[in-house]
């Protein structure tokens, strides 16, 4: 245990968020155990490890996504630029839009292409006017990718489009909101090969401009996409480094079994 | 433009003006949640107030008050020989012998000249049933408790008009006035006197079409849900009985009072006002709820159990008689409970066909004349005197009473039988 | 055996004992070759046992079904031609009252006849009477038992036994599911053939547009036609002022309210007795609504008028609506909450992802997703309260106003049909085969708005899965 905090505290400079002894039970089930990490600012985060293993259940603890869960419960210290997310005078509306989250499955609201992007900016007030709110839908989907293949259809349903296209928009979506964070709960696991492709090049383009979170059960993708890589096990971390380094030269045997192939 | 992107400042979170909006936001979201509370608690609110009015009005319906009468029978102007009150000429003794005439003569010379109209109109039934039951009575004074007239009753219970108020304080004085419960609103029948009425005919009437529905509908609905869900051929005749049953479990049950008034009485000729009818027009309506409900039955239980049985020899009408409707039988008898309460309470299609007659005795057969709880409430309802709101709201608990007692039935059943597969 | 109902229970009793009888002797000659060591028979010995008891059955069941219907003719037959009934009155009323008296002396319903002609017939009566029962008796019995000996005769290990009773309960299943169909026929058929009855004494565009509505003045029959007052667009409006308007008005904003905080906010608990608690709602007869409507809320409604100034009636159309809405606040309320759960999870999630509230959440994404469905609920909803009678019977007053004002008496479709066809009927006057007429357009409304919101609901729920 012991070594493994240590082993999360080693982390690049520019610290985003930092997680602190967490562990998340459902009802008296223990889903994450003990763990403690940090979020460099400057790079891609993959959270890799066999499936059941607790890194999504981890994952939706930066933005409490747990809380809409009947009896979870987070225990530890998570911090978004030194703040308690968990502290009781934290806002998790604001927390939300601060670290933004994209789903398994992509999730457009049954809405207008338009529409879905600008839902964020509207709740929050981020924009002023008409052409504010026109200039961030615009450039949310620039950002993703988007805009060229639907700047002609912008009032077309987000549910018309491909399955890749549906996940570009929802990562559009949650960039309309200016987030200094994004989870991504394995964003391509539902995606064909071309469109898992294209989400991995975004996620390169994004890097640098936001904190990135990535959930993965697909080790090239965390190897092709990431900085920083996790392996988790059974709700434990079990070994917290550069991805170059994890997957090349893993200290753990139960890291080197994972990635050699010998469970998962 | 993604360069004039990169040098935006991020979203200040913490401005007064950003405050503030988050403020809004969160006292626009206390506010929707009370106005759903305020939802929830008004529509309960409502059937509170319903079953509160109903059982405030009614809950007096069931208790009756009662004049004491002192009558002399040896004075008195009556020729009975009691011994012919002793065997089955009794009757015919008594309907000659003018008791009615006696009561009034009695209360005359005991409360003074509107003595009589202290007495429900039917009090000399209840000194005939005294008589009947202890000749012994005609050859002494007796006296008898005989219910109390409308005005006097609804005095007695507080709300009477100043009038019949002052002679139900003049009665108490006297030591002459009781309330009791009301037995007679169980056991009797219509009347015009609203002390006199009993909800026995029109509860034997539903109960008579009940049963009439229930022998129609259960057999026939669960057979077609079993013919539909186990063996219909996917083709245009089964499609036409699916679309024909959900239709008919949304057609307004005034239109099966039209189609039981058309067919079963002006072609096929049978009784009308009869339990025989209403239960025909009732079970038709029923019967899709029975249907539905036998299907989603059927439905649930696992293809495995069918692969099972037929895996080890078993004919499809086997698999269906000795596995599926066993295991499904909860759920289509918790449907069939819940089709008869909704039948129960059914008022519209039974004045259609002319249950709504003033039927003064219960009926003794399926073809007598009778009517039903719901419609003997809808009749009472009608009924200009005051007397008749107790008794009107009081039928209602009991009907009430027999709705809930079915509803929890079929949820117990539910919760015991349930099974997860 | 002096009562005829007696004596007919008496005969199927018999039957059913011989079926049985049968059932027993089937088995036992079917196990009989039922021994081990030679072939197995085809069939279990107990479906020889129902086959032979199905074949003494039915056919005399069959028999006394047809019997029961004629036999009270023959019996009439059998006294008309008596001495006794000679020098009956040739008045149908009087004679029938006599025959009435009569037929209760002979089975004992009653001791004494006021009628001595009743008297007279009544011994003709009982004798004609128990010939015919021993004719029936014995025609059911031999029935049965030649029935239940052919069946028994072909009991054989190589009979198919099993087979031929099973193809028979397939013919049964078959013959329930049709019932449905017929239902269906017979309404349709009843309706239309009323209904065009009334049409070819009153123009269907003068009912369907005529703004006038007094079925009253109808007379007689012959004068009906003439006097154009079947224009039933007073009661279209009734009907959709009360059912579609005033109800929803009540019930779409707390059905709606109520299934969100159910489904969104309510804790588990709360969520598991309020839900049953409103669906009593719907549970209630709607002939209690109605009292309830008259009662308590018409008088508090017109006060209400005459606090407001304006001068209210009894019977409101406000007072039945306010009432009806309640009765569908559970129909509006199940369908939403059906329809909110059926949107999926990742929905909410990604708008609570993006820092909405709760209330944003359902306001701006479930709502609008769950729309159709909730539609589809309100148009069941409507179809549900225009079809309903009690309510406005009790409630809703008889006079054909023409009017947009809540606190004014208005009347509905299934009102006048109620009034049109209680009390004395006389099957051909205009004014009873205007309730067909009614009954007609009433339902073809309701189904047609069901089978919109069918297909709304259906198109909806097919889109998330």
């Amino acid at each position: 245990m012991k070594q493994e905090t240590e082993l999360g505290q080693q982390a690049g400079q520019n610290i985003m968020m930092t997680a602190r002894n967490v562990s998340v039970f459902y009802g008296g089930k223990m889903a994450v155990n003990d763990v403690s990490i940090d979020i460099s600012k400057d790079d891609v985060t993959a959270f890799i490890g066999p499936s059941g293993c607790g890194k999504s259940t981890f994952l939706r603890s930066f933005n409490r996504m747990n809380d809409t869960i009947p009896n979870a419960r987070v225990e530890g210290r998570i911090e978004l630029d030194g703040e308690d997310i968990y502290a009781s005078g934290m806002d998790v509306v604001q927390l939300r839009a601060r670290v933004g989250m994209v789903f398994q499955k992509p999730n457009p609201f049954p809405k207008s292409i338009y529409e879905n992007v600008a839902y964020g900016p509207r709740i929050h007030g981020l924009a002023a006017g008409k052409t504010a709110l026109d200039e961030i839908v615009q450039r949310s989907l620039r950002r993703a990718g988007l805009w060229e293949e639907v700047k002609d259809r912008l009032t077309d349903s987000g549910t018309a489009l491909s399955g890749g296209q549906q996940q570009r928009l929802c990562i559009a979506r949650a960039i309309a909101v200016d987030p200094e964070v994004i989870l991504m709960d394995e964003p391509a696991s539902a995606l064909d090969p071309i469109a898992t492709a294209k989400i991995e090049e975004l996620i390169h383009e994004l890097r640098g401009r936001y904190a990135i979170v990535i959930v993965t059960h697909n080790m090239q993708q965390a190897a092709r996409v990431s900085q920083r890589t996790a392996f988790f096990h059974l709700g434990n971390l079990v070994e917290y480094g550069d991805t170059s380094q994890i997957f090349t030269n893993p200290r753990e045997t139960r890291t080197k079994d994972y990635i050699t192939g010998r469970y998962g | 433009m993604s360069d004039a992107v990169a040098t935006r400042a991020p979203t200040d979170w913490k401005t007064g003006a950003m405050q503030q909006r988050i403020r809004r936001r969160y006292s626009a979201e206390r506010r929707f949640r009370l106005l759903g509370l305020g939802a929830v608690m008004l529509s309960a609110g409502f059937l509170v107030f319903l079953l509160v009015t109903m059982l405030g009005n009614g809950i007096k319906g069931f208790t009756q008050t009662e004049v004491r009468l002192d009558i002399d029978f040896e004075k008195s102007a009556l020729f009975i020989d009691p011994a012919a009150l002793r065997g089955p000429s009794a009757d015919a003794a008594l309907a000659a012998a003018d008791l009615e005439g006696t009561v009034r003569t009695a209360a005359s010379s005991q409360y003074g000249a509107a003595g009589a109209g202290l007495l429900s109109e039917s009090a000399w039934l209840r000194v005939r049933e005294a008589v009947k039951e202890d000749p012994a009575l005609l050859s002494r004074r007796a006296t008898l408790w005989l219910p109390a007239a409308s005005p006097i009753d609804i005095a007695a219970k507080g709300e009477g008009a100043p009038e019949a108020e002052r002679i139900h304080a003049q009665l108490e004085g006297r030591n002459a006035v009781r309330t009791g419960f009301n037995w007679n609103f169980l056991t009797g029948s219509d009347a015009t006197d609203p002390a006199a009425v009993g909800i026995w005919g029109a509860f034997k009437g539903s109960l008579l079409t009940m049963l009439v529905t229930l022998a129609l509908a259960f057999p026939v609905g669960v057979l077609s849900a079993v013919y539909l869900e186990e063996y219909a051929p996917r083709n245009g005749w089964t499609d036409t009985i699916e679309v024909s049953i959900n239709n008919l479990a949304a057609v307004p049950s005034i239109i099966f009072g039209l189609l039981g008034l058309a067919i079963f009485l002006n072609v096929m000729h049978l009784p009308r006002s009869a339990p025989l009818v209403g239960g025909l027009t009732l079970a038709l309506m029923t019967m899709p709820v029975i249907v539905i409900a036998g299907r989603n039955a059927i439905k649930s239980v696992p293809p495995s159990i069918r692969d099972a049985a037929l895996g080890v020899g078993a004919s499809k009408i086997q698999v269906v008689f000795h596995h599926v409707l066993p295991l499904a039988l909860p759920g289509i008898l918790t449907g069939t409970i819940i089709g008869m309460a909704r039948a129960l309470g059914e008022t519209a299609p039974l004045l259609m066909i002319g249950m709504r007659a003033f039927i003064a005795s219960p009926p003794g057969g399926v073809t007598d004349p009778a009517t039903a709880l719901p419609v003997q409430i809808f009749l009472w309802s009608d009924e200009v005197s005051r007397g008749f709101v107790e008794k009107t709201s009081a039928a209602i608990i009991v009907l009430l009473v027999f709705l809930l007692a079915m509803n929890g039935l079929a949820i117990y059943l539910r919760n015991k039988f349930e099974r997860r597969w | 055996m002096r009562n005829p109902s007696l004596s007919l229970t008496a005969i199927l009793l018999l039957v059913l004992g011989l079926g049985l009888a049968g059932w027993f002797a089937a088995r036992a000659k079917a196990r009989a070759f039922a021994r081990p060591g030679e072939t197995r028979p085809h069939s279990l010995p107990s479906y020889h046992g129902w086959y032979v008891l199905l074949w003494a059955v039915l056919p005399a069941l069959l028999f006394l079904g047809v019997w029961s219907s004629v036999s009270g003719g023959l019996v009439m037959q059998a006294v008309m031609d008596s001495p006794a009934a000679a020098n009956l009155p040739g008045f149908e009323m009087q004679r029938q009252a006599i025959f009435t008296e009569a037929r209760a002396l002979a089975d004992g319903t009653k001791t004494a006849a006021f009628n001595p002609q009743a008297t007279a017939l009544a011994p003709v009566f009982a004798e004609a009477t128990t010939r015919y029962t021993i004719i029936a008796t014995v025609v059911a019995l031999l029935l049965a038992f030649s029935g239940g000996a052919f069946a028994f005769t072909r009991v054989s290990p190589g009979f198919r036994a099993r087979t031929k009773v099973e193809r028979l309960v397939m013919a049964a299943l078959l013959i329930a599911s049709l019932i449905a169909i017929l239902t269906t026929l017979g309404i349709v058929a009843s309706l239309l053939f009323e209904a065009l009855r009334f049409f070819s004494m009153v123009s269907p565009i003068e009912f369907l547009f005529g703004l006038n509505w007094s079925p009253q003045t109808a007379i007689r029959a012959d004068q009906a036609g003439s006097s154009g007052a079947f224009g039933a667009i007073p009661l279209f409006w009734g009907t959709i002022f009360i059912g579609a308007i005033i109800a929803m008005i009540v019930a779409i904003p707390l059905g709606l309210m109520s299934a969100i905080f159910l489904t969104q906010y309510a804790s588990a608990t709360v969520r598991r007795w309020m839900k049953p608690l409103l669906e009593i709602l719907a549970g209630v007869p709607t002939v209690v609504y109605g009292y309830f409507a008259a009662l308590t809320v018409a008088p508090a409604v017109r006060g209400f008028a005459v606090a407001l100034g304006i001068p209210g009636s009894s019977e409101s159309a406000l007072a039945a609506g306010l009432v009806m809405g309640i009765m569908i606040i559970p129909f509006v309320s199940s369908m939403a909450d059906d329809s909110i759960a059926a949107v999926p999870q990742a929905m909410r999630d990604g708008s609570l992802a993006l820092g909405a509230t709760s209330s944003e959440t359902i306001k701006k994404v479930l709502v609008p997703a769950a729309l159709p469905g909730v539609v589809g609920g309100v148009l069941l909803a409507v179809s549900r309260a225009i079809g309903e009678t009690m309510i406005v019977v009790m409630a809703a007053g008889l006079a054909a106003n023409l009017t947009i004002n809540p606190f004014e008496s208005v009347t509905t479709v299934t009102t006048q049909i109620v009034q049109l066809l209680t009390g004395d009927q006389e099957f051909d006057s205009p004014k009873t085969l205007a309730a067909f007429a009614l009954g007609l357009v009433l339902f073809i409304v309701t189904l047609l708005l069901n089978i919109v919101a069918l297909r709304v609901v259906k198109k909806y729920r097919e889109a998330y899965e």
